[in-house]
């Protein structure tokens, strides 16, 4: 077997598609960088232009509460979800299969049209609300904290099923004999869900945690298509605002250069954080 | 978790009924949307059920030049990126099962292309595209390159485990018989891998389909569906809306259903940005 020429192919097959990607996503994330960096000539200017904005802080702010809010909601959910789904047979157990996964199915652009329909002022929900005599409630009002509770609903609506699946998967690799042998010592549904279930769960919702949280901290289009970019303001619409309206792309640049070293820095800590290898046990 | 036993029958019943009605509510606002007037959707209190059957709305997605050119938009730069993000996924992943020191590199590449946001790439993209005349192109060729970069960390993923199964030994004896590594794998290993290749392709398919983020900066005039689809929203034409949202979401739930038990099997489909 002529080993040279496999390994050559090998590595031709592997550096290719890579070029690919460092091309289109990297080397313009790079360009990025080096134009936040230029006024004129090299300078700074555009990201104190950033720090001294008061807009961008209360982008922050949402990009921080917003993000932790959804993470919450969707593990929680997740969780519960994933754990009446498995291991459970028969005709009733796969329609509730079908509709715990349909919400990631729906493309986010169409989920958060319909939610803008639910939430808008004489929506569906201030109907229903109206209609058990609770009063309409102010859900997309721009600041208000109702805003927040709604984008961070809406944005976990439409994620939950991933942290489910990732835990489901996590749920089938816990050996049976552990929930047998809990049984024999006669713990009950919330000793074993405390000492066997949640233990060993623990690797498969720590990756979930940092993979959902890159995710999460990129939130753009839920802020932007709920509120605008003033209601809930986060650092993706706070940049896109100053290049679509503002024209200011250098300082746009710098703003989104901020959000991915926060992404990268959030990832690093994560990835301390858990076994190294686990978060590629993920895809394995 | 096994057990339970009666006391957690309601608690079941309580999930179930939250799964059912997050996945019911939506798609069934947007049909009801979707086949009545515009003057149902805004009505206050609003019908919850149809009243009057219309189906113009639906009608308007084929007919109206706007929404049908941003269909034709979004199935071809859908086409384009899946072909070659499957292309070259399915090479990254075979390279990445015959050589541990690659399978190594490229997961942590595949890792690395998850973190960088949306909005860090696509700025600084809009200025290298315009260069290139590929910026709001009415052919979506910009977009469909952006779109297949996106894709291959999933379609590499979704092959990889093909290529694991298949066993060296055939290899070997291709080998022997003097093939070239290119023969090789196009004779043996992709009319093996073909069911993984397949979900691979309508995967990217419905990632190219479902992303509006770098859509909506890049065809700012030749629209794609997702990025028209807001601005309905935004400007207010509920059943317009209603009916091209229905047609974005036909085939990504037919796909997502499809797939289940691969996503379910512990691969998890990369972020949509």
């Amino acid at each position: 077997m002529n080993t040279r020429r496999a390994n050559l192919a090998l590595w031709t097959f592997a550096v290719v598609p890579t070029l690919f990607v460092v091309l289109i996503l990297f080397a313009p994330a790079v360009q990025g960088v080096v134009l936040s960096l230029r006024r004129g000539g090299p300078s700074i200017a555009n990201y104190t232009a950033v720090l001294r904005d008061r807009f961008f802080w209360r982008a922050v702010e949402g990009n921080l509460i917003v993000p932790a809010g959804s993470l919450a909601v969707e593990f929680v959910i997740g969780l519960a979800l994933a754990l009446n789904l498995s291991g459970r047979r028969g005709r009733l157990a796969a329609v509730a299969d079908i509709a715990a996964i349909l919400p990631f199915a729906i493309p986010e652009i169409v989920l958060l049209t319909v939610a803008r329909y639910i939430f808008m002022p004489r929506g569906y929900l201030n109907a229903a609300l109206d209609a058990a005599g609770l009063g309409p409630l102010p859900w997309l009002v721009p600041g208000s904290p109702w805003s927040y509770f709604t984008v961070i609903v809406v944005d976990a609506w439409h994620v939950t099923p991933v942290v489910m699946l990732i835990i489901l998967a996590g749920l089938q690799t816990i050996p049976p004999e552990l929930y047998e042998a809990a049984r024999l010592d006669g713990a009950g549904t919330i000793a074993t869900f405390r000492y066997i279930t949640l233990p060993m769960l623990a690797p498969a919702m720590l990756a979930a945690l940092v993979l959902r949280g890159i995710d999460a901290l990129r939130i753009f289009s839920t802020t932007l298509v709920l509120t605008g970019v003033e209601g809930v303001p986060v650092i993706s619409t706070y940049a896109y605002h100053l290049w679509t309206d503002a024209q200011e792309p250098r300082v746009a640049m710098a703003a989104s250069v901020i959000l991915a070293v926060m992404i990268v820095v959030v990832a690093l800590v994560g990835l301390i954080a858990m076994r190294r290898g686990a978060l590629f046990a993920l895809y394995e | 978790m096994p057990g339970g036993g009666a006391r957690a029958a309601p608690l079941r019943f309580a999930i179930d009924c939250l799964a059912v009605i997050g996945a019911a509510v939506p798609i069934y606002l947007l049909i009801k949307q979707a086949i009545t007037p515009d003057l149902e959707s805004f009505a206050w209190p609003p019908f919850w059920l149809p009243h009057h059957l219309t189906a113009s709305n639906l009608k308007s997605v084929f007919e109206l030049a706007e929404l049908r050119s941003a269909l034709l938009l979004s199935v071809i730069v859908a086409v384009a990126a899946a072909a070659i993000s499957t292309v070259l996924g399915t090479m990254l992943a075979y390279a990445m099962a015959r050589r541990e020191r690659l399978r190594q590199t490229g997961m942590a590449g595949v890792t690395i292309a998850r973190l960088l946001p949306m909005i860090a790439v696509a700025l600084p993209l809009t200025t290298v595209l315009i260069r290139a005349g590929l910026y709001d192109s009415p052919t979506g060729m910009g977009l469909a390159l952006i779109h297949a970069a996106l894709a291959i960390p999933t379609t590499a993923l979704t092959t990889y485990g093909a290529f694991v199964a298949i066993p060296a030994e055939q290899e070997e004896a291709a080998w022997l018989d003097g093939a070239s590594p290119l023969r090789v794998f196009l004779a043996i290993d992709v009319p093996q891998a073909r069911m993984a290749i397949a979900a691979s392709l309508v995967l990217s398919f419905i990632l190219s389909w479902d992303e509006f983020g770098f859509a909506l900066l890049i065809q700012v005039t030749n629209r794609t569906m997702p990025p028209l689809l807001y601005y309905y929203t935004v400007f207010g034409d509920v059943g317009p809306a209603s009916a091209l949202a229905l047609v974005m979401l036909a085939p990504a739930v037919a796909v997502i259903i499809a797939l289940r038990p691969m996503l379910k099997s512990g691969f998890i489909a990369a972020p949509r940005h």
